[in-house]
């Protein structure tokens, strides 16, 4: 492991075209006395290909700055392109198109829909994607050929976290935004849904972009992001990365 | 094949299909209402519509005492008519020998060669009368029925004082007697009175009328008005008696079957809109819920970018397949329930064929309203649906917000139970589905006051009419009036304790340009039977001058105590005078008109004249007394009063009770779904809060009483506020029903109060009691984990 040069935003490892250019960008919340700078000027440029693993402790805007990425949400000031698209200014709908086509989400608690079965909820997706992965073979991929038809209620937390990354990567999208999607998961179980993660990434090429607050998990990343107060602290590049079953916490 | 958010929406139902049920059965139970009556409305206008089309009904009727046949062609040239029937109409006294009291009936001619132009006869059973045939009758299809005469039996009637065999050839339906019934009677009594027709040789010989008529009807062309050809009319026939033309206004049969129809209109828009409302309230209530317990896999069907609009639309498939679910069962009950009714039509109207038409625009109605209903329902929490911002969703949700409730702060609190406390709390926190309960539930409890009333003041009225307004048994009519002495005559009858004579009149009574044709009814000084009262029952002294109106035709006239009216008589010397209107009556029969019988006879310029009477009968020599009746050949008719009174349970009580237990089990149906809903609902949404009341080491009982109170803190609000609202729709539903021939009085009596009570709250807790069973099953380690 390396630290990076003195200029957080820079670079090193260009492993293909640049996804998100992200400049000065800015989210308060509430209004008055009560307003709460979630995230408070981060400048960033995310690229194909890579795993990022965003560090920071609890409160420190990392979800925000996903929700803003994921154009979940608009910024309150400040620049943040995916590809050629301003997300900044993209209205609703045109925000609602980007998810569909662009974004395959992963959250802590899995989100599954719980009247939908395993292959359903996979299928939910893929039905309004263009070009989607079978979601037998997306299952297939994290390892649950042999829970398809269980619902959610049937499935372990891993198994569940497995399900959602087979629902996110399903489509086929460019970004895989994964908010703590082991924070809900004990050491055993979790390695399997990173492990899962990492083969997505390294077959697919889909940028995934993991925030955690466990710093044990930074040594899989490409790249290892710290953050606090709602700014970028650092930019750590991993020489290799590590397998994600060898990790320990 | 559905598509994966659909199969979200079919196995979301299934998991709820006990609150969708409930919702799609309150729905239903008014869509019943709703294509039940637009049904039955379609039915009967439809069905007589080509009744009358078919065999030609009149638009104009007038009597008059005899005119020359070719009277007929002048009339005919009248410009706007389109056709012309004459005929003789002449009142027969029956031989029935069957029958202890006299019976009585109308004779109508038919044309001895071919066919009658207007208002032909649909032949039931047997054959039409032959060609030149003597001694055969056709035979109106009540009287036939209530007396079981068949074809080829055989029938005696008094001819003009002669006695005649008849030969019945056939069973006829006339559209001019859907509704058979003696003038001037407010019930049926189809075993006494009947309608007949021969040939036209046969009565005009009989009556002395050969060559002329007594009865025409005139169709009007499609650009004739009524009213002038009406005064047309009335001048060509006044030189030959004409008693005033009328137009099917006017026609009792077509009256009766109009304001049936007027009473179902009434049903087929209050009824539904109190149901529907209902299940508009629950319709919010289950998606509110719905869409509370799913905040998250809203925000996550976002964040994977289904749009607002796709979101909007799944959850508006919640309240559609609820929709479609009481559509198809309320339009299935409907049809069902409809079916029912029509046969009970069968007992007072007489059709060819009266059968259950369903109206496909009910089905649309239905669709449309429900729909709106569903919609207004929803709305609201849809569009918090589409408001969610997704990022937003995923945050968990803050505790609820609980604040001291109303009677902490009034610091009485220290005087309830937890339980109450707790409920209480919940009831204040969510303001808005504790007002969708108690406005559920108070609408059913509505709902039951309004056909106890329609029984209570049929009751009431009949009571009124027969223990007070007549207190005689039996009502005698006479063929002719004749001279006072008569009386003496009926006096001496076997078994009679009290006779009391009357005098009727056939006139027009007219305010400013509105008009009505009736018998005035002249009663004697001193009387015993037939009282005149005013709206509080008190009797209305008949002064030697002066006309007293009923309420209603003095709503039809616009007339007023004090003002002068213009009475025309329509028979004898046909004089038109003003009047005084000195006071107004309550009356059953709806309108009618009365004077002191010396005055009345004064103002006909007639001596002391009468045309009927009333007897109190010693009950040990009533049959004799019949007997002796049947042997006067100068009486007309017989109207027995325990007769009608019979009849009446038969028909219209029976009606009644029938309609009355459809609504019981609606209104059941409503209060146990709103209770149903409402304890699940709050059995859901505080699961978590429950389970841990358990685990803190309440009992099953004592959680069980939290719900339990605030479900009896919502009844206690919602039944009298029930009961209020019944009264008021029962006001409005009786007002608007009101018409000429049913006039009802708003009675609302301490046990229609009770039964509405005690069946809303019998439903409630069977359905209580229904929810509390699966409190047991309360997982207490899975309520407490973090939500999914
Ligand atoms: N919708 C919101 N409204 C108000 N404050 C918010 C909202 N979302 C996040 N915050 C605040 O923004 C800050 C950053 O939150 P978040 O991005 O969730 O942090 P992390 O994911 O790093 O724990 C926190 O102080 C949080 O309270
Ligand atoms: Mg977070």
């Amino acid at each position: 492991m390396t630290l990076t040069s003195s200029s957080p935003i820079e670079e090193s490892a260009r492993q293909g075209e640049r996804i998100f250019h992200v400049r000065a960008l800015t989210k308060l919340y509430g209004v008055g006395d009560t307003v709460v700078r979630a995230l408070d000027g981060v400048d960033l440029d995310l690229f194909q290909g890579e795993l990022i693993v965003l560090l920071g402790p609890s409160g420190s805007g990392k979800t925000t700055l996903l929700n803003q990425l994921g154009g979940l949400d608009w910024p309150t000031s400040g620049e943040l392109q995916y590809r050629d698209m301003d997300l900044t200014s993209a209205t609703e709908a045109a925000l609602t198109r980007y998810r569909r086509e662009a974004v395959g989400f992963i959250f802590q608690f899995y989100n599954l829909i719980p009247s939908l079965t395993a292959r359903e909820n996979v299928a939910l997706i893929t039905e309004i994607a263009d070009d989607p992965m079978n979601p037998v073979e997306a299952l297939e991929m994290v390892n649950l050929g042999a829970r398809l038809d269980h619902f959610p209620a049937q499935l372990s937390g891993g198994e569940q976290q497995r399900v959602a990354i087979a629902r996110a990567i399903a489509k086929r999208p460019k970004v895989l935004l994964c908010d703590e999607p082991t924070g809900a998961l004990d050491l055993r179980t979790g390695i399997v849904v990173l492990e899962a993660l990492e083969k997505v990434n390294r077959e697919m090429g889909t940028l995934s972009v993991i925030i955690t607050h466990n710093a044990t998990m930074a040594d899989m990343a490409d790249r290892v992001i710290r953050f606090s107060d709602g700014r970028v602290q650092s930019i750590e590049k991993n020489d290799h990365r590590a397998p994600a079953s060898s990790l320990k916490w | 094949m559905l598509s994966y958010l659909d199969r979200k929406v079919v196995r979301d139902l299934s998991r709820m299909k006990g609150q969708a049920i409930a919702v799609s059965l309150v729905m239903a139970c008014g869509l019943a209402m709703l294509t039940m009556s637009r049904s039955l409305i379609f039915s009967l206008e439809r069905t007589r519509a080509e009744y009358y089309q078919e065999n030609r009904f009149a638009h104009i009727f007038a009597h008059l005492k005899r005119a020359p046949n070719d009277v007929r062609e002048r009339v005919a040239k009248i410009p706007g008519i389109a056709g012309v029937q004459t005929s003789i109409k002449v009142q027969v006294t029956l031989d029935m020998p069957g029958l202890d009291e006299p019976a009585s009936g109308m004779v109508l001619s038919l044309p001895d060669r071919g066919e009658q132009e207007l208002n032909r006869l649909f032949l039931r059973e047997g054959r039409w009368l032959e060609q030149g045939s003597r001694g055969e009758v056709l035979v109106g299809e009540a009287f036939a029925k209530a007396n079981s005469l068949r074809p080829g039996d055989s029938l005696a009637m008094l001819l003009n004082g002669r006695r005649q065999s008849f030969n019945i050839a056939g069973i006829v339906l006339s559209p001019e007697y859907i509704f058979e019934s003696r003038p001037g009677a407010a019930l049926p009594d189809n075993k006494s009175y009947g309608i007949f027709w021969m040939p036209y040789e046969e009565v005009a010989k009989a009556f002395d009328l050969y060559g002329g008529f007594n009865y025409l009807t005139a169709m009007l062309a499609p650009e004739g008005k009524e009213k002038a050809v009406i005064s047309e009319i009335d001048q060509v026939l006044q030189q030959y008696g004409g008693l005033g033309a009328f137009g099917r206004g006017d026609h009792p049969s077509h009256i009766r079957v109009s304001d049936e129809i007027r009473v179902l209109q009434t049903l087929s828009i209050g009824f539904p809109l109190v149901f529907l409302s209902v299940a508009a309230f629950m319709t919010n209530a289950v998606l509110s819920r719905l869409l509370t317990l799913q905040r998250e896999q809203i925000a996550i069907l976002k964040a994977f970018g289904f749009s607002n609009r796709e979101i909007v639309l799944h959850f508006l498939k919640f309240a559609f397949a609820m929709v479609i679910a009481g559509v198809s069962v309320g339009t299935v009950g409907g049809a069902l329930l409809g079916n029912r009714l029509v046969r009970m039509y069968e007992m007072f109207f007489r059709f060819p064929e009266l059968h259950f038409r369903f109206d496909k625009s009910a089905l649309l109605w239905a669709l449309l309203v429900s729909t709106g209903a569903a919609m207004i329902g929803v709305f609201s929490s849809v569009r918090r649906a589409a408001a969610l911002p997704p990022a937003e969703a995923m945050r968990p949700e803050p505790p609820a917000n609980y604040k001291p409730a109303l009677i902490e702060r009034s610091g009485i609190a220290h005087l309830f139970s937890h339980s109450f406390r707790i409920a209480v709390r919940n009831l204040e926190r969510r303001p808005m589905q504790a007002v969708f309960t108690v406005a559920g539930l108070a609408l059913a409890t509505a709902i039951l006051i309004i056909p106890s009333t329609f029984r209570d003041s049929v009751k009431q009225i009949l009571g009124v009419q027969w223990d007070i307004v007549n207190r005689d048994d039996m009502t005698v009519g006479m063929m002719e009036p004749a001279s006072i002495k008569v009386h003496d005559n009926l006096k001496h009858l076997p078994g009679v304790v009290q006779v009391e004579p009357f005098r009727t009149a056939a006139v027009r009574i007219r305010f400013g340009n509105r008009s009505r044709q009736l018998g005035i009814r002249g009663l004697p000084r001193n009387r015993i039977h037939t009282r005149v009262v005013d709206g509080s029952l008190h009797e209305i002294v008949l002064p030697p001058e002066g006309l007293v109106v009923s309420d209603k035709l003095a709503e039809i006239l616009g007339a007023k105590v004090g003002d002068e009216v213009i009475v025309e008589v329509l028979q004898g010397k046909r004089m038109t005078r003003t009047v005084r209107l000195i006071a107004l009556a309550e009356d059953l029969a709806g309108i009618g008109a009365y004077m002191d019988m010396q005055g009345l006879n004064r103002f006909l310029e007639e001596g002391d004249i009468i045309n009927g009477a009333s007897f109190t009968i010693d009950t040990a020599h009533r049959s004799q007394f019949l007997r002796a009746l049947k042997d006067i050949p100068t009486i007309s008719w017989v109207a027995i009063k325990e007769t009608l009174r019979d009849n009446f349970r038969k028909t219209t009580a029976a009606s009644i009770n029938l309609l009355q237990s459809i609504y019981m089990i609606f209104a059941s149906i409503v209060a146990f779904g709103v209770v149903y809903n409402n304890a699940r609902i709050s059995l859901a949404e505080r699961s978590r809060e429950l389970a841990t009341l358990r685990v803190v080491g309440f009992s099953q009982r004592e959680v069980g009483a939290v719900l339990v109170t605030e479900l009896v803190i919502l009844a206690g609000m919602a039944l009298p506020l029930g009961l209020l609202m019944g009264t008021g729709f029962a006001t409005a539903i009786i007002k608007m029903v009101n018409t000429e021939t049913v006039r009802l009085p708003l009675v609302l009596t301490s046990s229609n109060y009770a039964i509405a009570t005690l069946t809303v709250t019998i439903a409630s807790v069977l359905s209580a009691a229904n929810v509390l069973r699966s409190l047991k099953n309360i997982d207490l380690v899975s309520a407490l984990k973090a939500p999914e």
